[in-house]
């Protein structure tokens, strides 16, 4: 049984946004305990620890979950949807990570529960700067809503 | 003795003889009485007969009024017939006078029995004419019987008998005379009574008939008035009967023709409507479509963002990354083509940004507001001067007039016209900028002067299209998108656009707004 408790979970589809998100936070130390998924029903199983993750230790104490807004499969909307209705995963802080500035968005997205929405930026130094600072907030300068497992990661 | 016997005798013949005389004496003067009588009945019948002429004559002139009344009568009973309703009147008029025929009929009927009397009357005179000719007869025999006893007694008696014989006859000849006489006299006193009854009868008649007459005389009259004032009434009527007949005429015109323009007027309607509902139609399917393309465009727009955007970051990323950790293995060029790649997906995130921006804006609602438009210029003017700290601006604004209109897109316009003031008149040494507006009508004209590179005129046209460009990218940097932008969000406001320019010598650009904007 792996015993790895995580603190962000970067629900993105895309390879490219995906690899630019993680540099971006491991050039700021900020992603040791994180868990990248492809698709929105990984994300549900991750936190539910079903399906390919069925076994790993219960996710729920997870600090912020990054979501990208247009995924194949389930996307972005139905997944922060899930997450708010379960009262397992409610108060798990969301920020929709996404390239979208449509006001539509937006506004949805904070009605279903969203707690941040960030438009990435095309020039990447300031997109660097820009998931470094979301990192830094929600994983240090942000309170968590539950208390880490006592478990130390590995 | 015998012969005293005898004188005696004698002296009694002589002594009833002067009886005899004497009573014929006295029938000689009843007989002239009796003449005299005679003559005065005579007188008196002619005296009748003369009255009866008279009355005969008038009764002939009675006769003619009465055919000339029965004439006028018939006349009446025409008019009468001509006059239904006065025709039932004079019916009960007639019943009236038949009633009172009917009476007379029983006047008459007592009159017959009065005449009735009066002949029982005459016969009464009749039988005491008989009774006295019996009592003459009685009185002959008698003298028949003392002339026997006169013949018995003696011849000289006979000179007195033959001599009363002669008187007697004389007498009988008076009395038939008499009788006749008194024959012709109850003749004339019946004709005289009857004449009498008859004239009464006449008279009773005509003064009936005369109150007849003068009643249908006053009934004509009344009737004539009365037919007189029916008259006028009735030309009246019938002059009001023509009037309304030919307002009805008039009317039935008049409603013929609104009946004909109504059923124009319908057919028109049902056009009209038929119309609607197809226009309706129409729009509800124009709507749907429209919803659809603009659904289209929404995703579209998204697409442009999200699917150009992340290879866009991922180009620039990985140049940006291969430059970060393979430095060391990259040539100078290999770091100036690096560059390159990294400013034109720069430049093209510029370009998705702002047609992004661009597209929003049609579909946006314009939220409307009073703009304090001065106080609005006079900020941004600060901010976009402060992104310039090294070059030298100048910039007027005079007095702007403030109007409705949605706050956020309008300082857009004035940005972008401010931006591209300062940006096309950066080879300047100084860079000068008026802006000002002028009233003019509905409208509030607006303009930003600069003293830059200006435009040919040729072109002007082209100036607020998207991706228009007048000038190069190397001397004046842009995506061609900002006019277009200004262009997109005046129209909508239901303004203008428009430019003059002069080449090295500037250029102003003006927009109009409406000043009162309907809410």
């Amino acid at each position: 049984m792996e015993l790895q408790q995580y603190d962000l979970l970067l629900v993105e589809d895309n390879a490219s946004d995906a690899e630019m998100t993680i540099r971006a936070l491991r050039k700021s130390n900020l992603a040791s305990r994180l868990m990248h998924v492809r698709d929105g029903d990984e994300a549900l199983d991750f936190l539910f620890s079903e399906g390919v993750f069925a076994g790993m230790e219960s996710q729920l104490a997870i600090k912020i979950i990054l979501l990208d807004l247009k995924m194949s499969r389930v996307n972005g909307k139905e997944v922060l949807v899930k997450i708010k209705a379960d009262p397992r995963t409610q108060r798990i802080p969301v920020v929709v990570l996404t390239s979208s500035k449509e006001d539509a968005d937006i506004e949805e997205c904070y009605q279903l529960g969203a707690n941040g929405y960030v438009v990435k930026p095309v020039v990447f130094d300031d997109f660097l700067k820009c998931i470094a600072d979301i990192g830094l907030y929600w994983l240090i300068v942000n309170e968590p809503p539950y208390e880490q497992s006592k478990t130390t990661p590995s | 003795m015998q012969a005293e016997a005898l004188i005696i005798a004698n002296n009694e013949l002589v002594f009833q003889n002067a009886e005899k005389e004497k009573r014929a004496a006295e029938l000689i003067i009843a007989n002239k009485e009796l003449a005299f009588q005679n003559e005065e009945k005579e007188k008196r019948a002619a005296e009748l007969i003369i009255a009866n002429k008279e009355l005969a004559f008038q009764n002939e002139e009675k006769g003619k009024r009465a055919a000339e009344l029965t004439i006028a009568n018939r006349e009446l009973a025409f008019q009468n017939d001509e006059k239904g309703k006065r025709a039932a009147e004079l019916m009960v008029a007639n019943k009236e006078l038949a009633f009172q025929n009917e009476e007379k009929g029983k006047r008459a009927a007592e009159l017959t029995i009065a005449n009735k009397e009066l002949a029982f009357q005459n016969d009464e005179k009749g039988k005491r004419a008989a009774e006295l000719t019996i009592a003459n007869k009685e009185l002959a025999f008698q003298n028949e019987e003392k002339e026997k006893r006169a013949s018995e007694l003696t011849i000289a008696n006979k000179e007195l008998a033959f001599q009363n014989e002669e008187k007697g006859k004389r007498a009988a000849e008076l009395t038939i005379a008499n009788e006749e006489l008194a024959f012709q006299n109850d003749e004339k006193g019946k004709r005289a009574a009857e004449l009498t009854i008859a004239n009464k009868e006449l008279a009773f008649q005509n003064e009936e008939k005369e109150k007849r007459a003068s009643e249908l005389t006053i009934a004509n009259d009344e009737l004539a008035f009365q037919n007189e004032e029916k008259g006028k009434r009735a030309a009246e009527l019938t002059i009001a009967n023509k009037e309304l007949a030919f307002q009805n005429v008039e009317k039935e015109k008049r409603a013929s023709e609104l009946t004909i323009a109504n059923r124009e007027l319908k057919k028109a309607e049902d056009g009209i409507r038929q119309l609607n509902e197809e226009l309706e139609q129409k729009v509800i399917q124009r709507t749907a479509q429209f919803e659809t393309v603009n659904k289209e465009l929404e995703s579209f727009s998204y697409s442009v963002a999200h699917d150009l955007r992340t290879p866009l970051r991922a180009v620039h990323g990985y140049a940006r990354i291969l430059m970060e950790d393979h430095s060391a293995h990259l040539s100078g060029e290999a770091h100036r083509v690096m560059s390159n790649i990294m400013v034109y997906a720069i430049k093209m995130g510029k370009l998705i940004d702002d047609l992004l921006t661009f597209s929003r804006l049609g579909r946006k609602e314009l939220v409307k507001v009073t703009i304090p438009m001065h106080d609005m210029v006079l900020s941004l003017c600060q901010e976009v001067k402060s992104e310039h700290p090294n070059r030298n601006i100048e910039i007027t604004v005079h007095p702007l007039q403030s109007v409705q209109g949605d706050s956020i897109t309008i300082k857009q316009v004035w940005l972008n016209l401010v931006s591209n003031a300062v940006k096309y008149s950066k080879l300047k040494k100084t860079t000068r900028i008026e802006i000002g507006c002028g009233v003019l009508g509905d409208e509030v004209d607006y303009y930003v002067k600069d003293n830059g590179a200006g435009f040919d005129m040729r072109y002007a046209s082209k100036l607020f299209g998207v991706f228009q460009r007048l000038h190069s990218d190397e001397t004046f940097e842009g995506t061609g998108v900002g006019l277009a932008i200004v262009h997109r969000i005046i129209s909508k406001h239901g303004g203008r656009v428009w430019a003059e320019g002069k080449v090295n010598e500037g250029a102003i650009f003006n927009f109009s707004l409406p000043r009162n904007t309907p809410a």
